[in-house]
């Protein structure tokens, strides 16, 4: 048997189920996808219950002396992360429609997200 | 004698269920924070005792993008007016 160097690469599935600004699980989750990206890891990004407000449109941290997350959600796909999903039923529940979300959101089912998690060497839910 | 019941959590919590269990007729309730969600469950707000006011603060709301969706029933309101309300209630109630 010999050594493998080259660095394993894995499916790592991150759900982000925070707010934005009220707590900083929703930058942490975020930070984390980034440092997989880098390391070329296979990255689902799923924003579920209260994470979808983070991708609404026309957020403005500067009202409150923060970052704006929505800009810092652009990264995603500099960084090549493009799977990128929101749950379509925790949408539904807080009344909002694709339109009104940034560009670049898959809207799945839950069906799909449990594949999701199935086919995932790791999951963090955050 | 009144109270101004701030909910700073998102709808997921159940504050504002708590909150309706104890409040009193005449009492205020104003949405700050991540509570700024609540303004855009306008279902979640029928529930609320028609003499007591709601408030959301308009600073939060912009910043979550909830600015424009925020139902009817609610009055927003800036820091000033939050730091008024403050003093023309007799206690605060703090629900986080």
């Amino acid at each position: 048997m010999t050594e493998n160097s080259k660095p394993q690469k894995s499916r790592i599935t991150f759900i982000s189920r925070a707010a934005p600004y009220g707590q900083n699980k929703a930058n942490l989750c975020l930070d984390m996808a980034l440092a997989s990206a880098v390391f070329e890891q296979d990255v689902n990004y799923i924003f579920f219950g209260d994470g979808v407000y983070q991708i609404l449109k026309g957020q403005d941290g500067s009202a409150i002396e923060s970052k704006t997350l929505g800009n810092a959600l652009e990264t995603l796909e500099l960084y090549g992360i493009e799977k990128i999903y929101a749950d379509r039923q925790s949408l539904e529940e807080r009344d909002i429609s694709e339109p009104e979300l940034l560009p670049g959101m898959q809207i799945v089912d839950s069906d799909s997200i449990a594949k999701m998690i199935e086919s995932s060497d790791t999951v963090f839910n955050l | 004698m009144t109270c101004l019941h701030t909910i700073s959590k998102s709808p997921d919590t159940q504050l504002l269920e708590s909150c309706l269990k104890i409040i009193a007729s005449g009492d205020a309730i104003l949405f700050i924070e991540d509570g700024s969600y609540y303004a855009n469950s306008a279902r979640k707000l029928e529930a609320i005792d028609k003499t007591c006011k709601i408030y959301g603060l308009r600073e939060d709301m912009l910043a979550r993008a909830i600015l424009t969706r925020a139902a009817d029933s609610v009055e927003l309101i800036d820091t000033a007016r939050f730091v008024k309300l403050c003093c023309d209630h007799d206690k605060i109630v703090s629900w986080f």
